[in-house]
């Protein structure tokens, strides 16, 4: 039986498996939603969610930064109200409320294909995926020196490596695409996974979204 | 007999029978005679055709069984439909491996040539015999002396340690008419058709491990069923040669269906190309890299550090060749201040002296030259020297001197990759007797020859892992 795993459904897996994942809860009302806020600390992102939407921000399903209790009661109300009035007939669940990721964005992923079988995508986030396609693959499982030359092959190595984000640990990119073939390896039946955005800063590498395809027969 | 052994004895056969010879131009059976014949084959050449008593000069039979002695590779030219009877001939005579250039497989619109190829397939796997084929132009053994191709052009092909492995016969005929423009030597070329059951593993295994005239291999890929294979087999022979790669099929779309980002962005070519590095595999992405690529690794020492001097007769060509040096992972040597002294005692200061070296004021005087090329072979700061020489009608003697001074650079285990461009006529003599010698290759370009010394780095790191 296949499944799709969204949102906090990914990202719990994620958690389980050894994963860091960026703070996440669900919040069904405006007062759990203010709360929840508080609690993780501001600003936050609130991020709709939904079994049948796969693109939150296509859908404009998400809103960042969010600074404060009285914004959080405005952006939860708006992307209830425009989640009802554009997606007629779909499911909400509640607002992700959700720690702001901070860094450099970057995507990983997993699909089979159907001649290579399971394989491994790296590449930097936002732009440079959207509109560049500046993306490397390897199958999996990889060793260490795929994963090395994953993040060095990029047209975009330069700015990993660029002053600006000197404080960023290659190492840790590499110790997580070997997490990633090894939890494929362990789960044999992800059938694709996007892990986008992941964040990767000085204090770490932290999953803020994923999406998970996989077949639990 | 195991499989490799009857790939030996197909790839360099004692005796080879041609099922369907002919003496008629039309046929590829004539074809396929003449490149035997006048490829100066050395084995005994066995012509099998029902009509004829003698073709090419040499006693013809009627038939497989009225051959006297054993057949080491039949050569089948016969037409599709009558292939399957010529394989059981084949198998009751012992033959121990097939060519098989007849066409009208599963590469036609017909589905009954898929039908054909499917009995083909069984019937080899029942004799275990191995083919090559269908749909092939054949293979060429310049070692040894053994054209089973259509084509006896390829027979005036230099000897050499490549051995391009393709899945396209028109590619072969590409590549090798390119190496004989460009002298690269060769040790074995093929097409594998339609690889019945010799594929790129069972290919590359054979020559990566069996075959010491191969000292490095091509493949040229279009499309794989089964990509994983080839990979597994490089990863259980392990890599002792290099090997390099042309993909071709780059257009082909990743799966627009999929609505994650993974899968809509990993298009075929994507794969392949991170596959291949996965694998030390050096990706190549034209015909001429291939070539200039395949030449250098056969000829040159490994480029053990990515320190590179650049030597010029002429300023320009030198900046071009460090201009291009520097897009491929490599830079300039800075030599030691023993060297440069050297060459500022040989050099007047009329023209740059540090790396990239003007050797301009030097026309008049080539042995200064290969002085100077001697000493930065000597220079513990250097790893690899590009030599580059533009014809003025003042330095005629520079290629000439160098090649009676060839015995000077050896041996010093550096690549030298040379590059000498004269009008038709005036150097081609000396060229072609220096390429390949005492590790030197004689490439067009100097862009060519930088991107040439960035993949011997590139091969020298790969091969390392």
């Amino acid at each position: 039986m296949e499944r799709l795993l969204l949102g906090l459904d990914a990202l719990n897996l994620l958690e389980q498996e050894g994963f860091s994942v960026l703070k996440s809860l669900l919040a069904k009302d405006e007062n759990e939603a203010t709360t929840i806020a508080s609690e993780i600390g501001f600003p936050v992102a609130l991020k709709v969610s939904s079994p049948d939407v796969i693109h939150k921000t296509e859908i404009g399903g998400v809103k960042a930064p969010v600074n404060d209790e009285d914004e959080v009661r405005k952006a939860f109300r708006e992307l209830v109200q425009n989640f009802a009035s554009h997606n007629p007939g779909k499911r909400l669940d509640g607002i992700i409320v959700q720690c702001i990721g901070r860094g450099l964005e970057l995507i990983a992923g997993v699909l089979k294909d159907h001649q290579f079988g399971p394989v491994l995508m790296f590449g930097l986030g936002g732009i440079f995926v959207e509109a560049i396609k500046d993306v490397s693959f390897r199958l999996l499982p990889i060793e260490a020196k795929d994963a090395r030359g994953m993040i060095e092959e990029l047209n975009a190595y330069r700015i990993l490596t660029s002053p600006r984000w000197k404080g960023i640990d290659l190492g840790i990119v590499e110790d997580f695409l070997l997490r990633v073939s090894k939890l494929v390896e362990k789960h044999r039946g992800i059938q694709e996974m996007d892990l986008n955005p992941v964040f990767i800063s000085q204090s770490g590498i932290e999953i803020c979204d994923a999406r998970i395809k996989i077949d639990f027969s | 007999m195991a499989l490799k052994e009857k790939l030996k004895k197909l790839f360099s056969p004692d005796s080879v029978a041609v099922i369907g010879a002919s003496d008629s131009f039309d046929k590829l059976g004539y074809h396929v005679m003449k490149s035997l014949v006048k490829g100066q084959y050395k084995g005994k050449i066995y012509p099998v055709n029902p009509r004829a008593e003698n073709l090419w000069g040499i006693k013809t039979y009627l038939s497989l069984r009225d051959i006297p002695g054993e057949v080491d590779l039949g050569i089948i030219v016969v037409p599709a439909p009558s292939v399957p009877e010529t394989l059981h001939e084949c198998s009751k005579k012992n033959v121990k491996g097939v060519v098989l250039i007849t066409a009208g497989y599963k590469e036609i619109e017909d589905s009954k040539g898929e039908a054909l190829e499917r009995e083909i397939k069984e019937i080899a796997g029942r004799y275990e015999i191995p083919i090559i084929g269908p749909n092939t132009f054949g293979f060429v053994n310049l070692t040894d002396g053994v054209n089973a191709s259509f084509t006896y052009e390829f027979s005036l092909i230099k000897k050499g340690g490549v051995t391009l492995i393709s899945q396209s016969g028109g590619f072969c005929h590409l590549c090798g008419f390119l190496a004989m423009e460009e002298r690269m030597g060769m040790a074995k070329l093929m097409s594998l058709g339609n690889r019945v059951n010799v594929d790129f593993p069972e290919a590359l295994s054979y020559f990566g491990e069996e075959d010491e005239a191969t000292k490095v291999i091509a493949l040229y890929i279009e499309g794989l069923d089964e990509p994983r294979h080839l990979f597994e087999t490089i990863r259980l022979v392990g890599q002792k040669k290099p090997i390099i790669a042309y993909k071709a099929g780059k257009s082909e779309k990743g799966d627009s269906a999929s609505r994650f980002h993974t899968g809509s962005l990993a298009g075929n070519y994507q794969i392949w190309k991170g596959a291949l590095r996965q694998s030390n595999i050096l990706e190549v992405t034209s015909s001429e890299e291939l070539i200039d690529t395949a030449k250098a690794l056969d000829i040159c020492a490994p480029l053990k550090g990515p320190r590179i001097a650049v030597l010029s007769g002429q300023a320009g060509p030198g900046m071009i060749a460090a201009d291009a040096l520097e897009d491929g992972d490599l830079r300039l040597a800075r030599f030691t201040d023993k060297t440069q002294e050297k060459i500022n005692g040989l050099l007047p200061p009329l023209a740059i002296r540090t790396n990239p070296v003007d050797m301009g004021p030097a026309w008049y005087s080539p042995e200064t030259m290969l002085d100077i090329l001697k000493m930065v072979l000597e220079d513990k700061e250097t790893d690899g020297v590009i030599f580059i020489a533009m014809f003025a009608s003042a330095n005629l003697e520079v290629t000439r001197t160098m090649e009676g001074l060839m015995e000077n650079i050896e041996p010093f285990e550096k690549p030298v990759i040379a590059c000498f461009t004269a009008p038709s006529g005036i150097w081609d003599k000396e060229i072609t007797r220096m390429d390949g010698k005492k590790g030197v290759a004689i490439l067009h370009t100097p862009e060519r020859a930088a991107k040439a010394m960035a993949n011997l780095w590139k091969a020298n790191l790969m091969m390392r892992q």
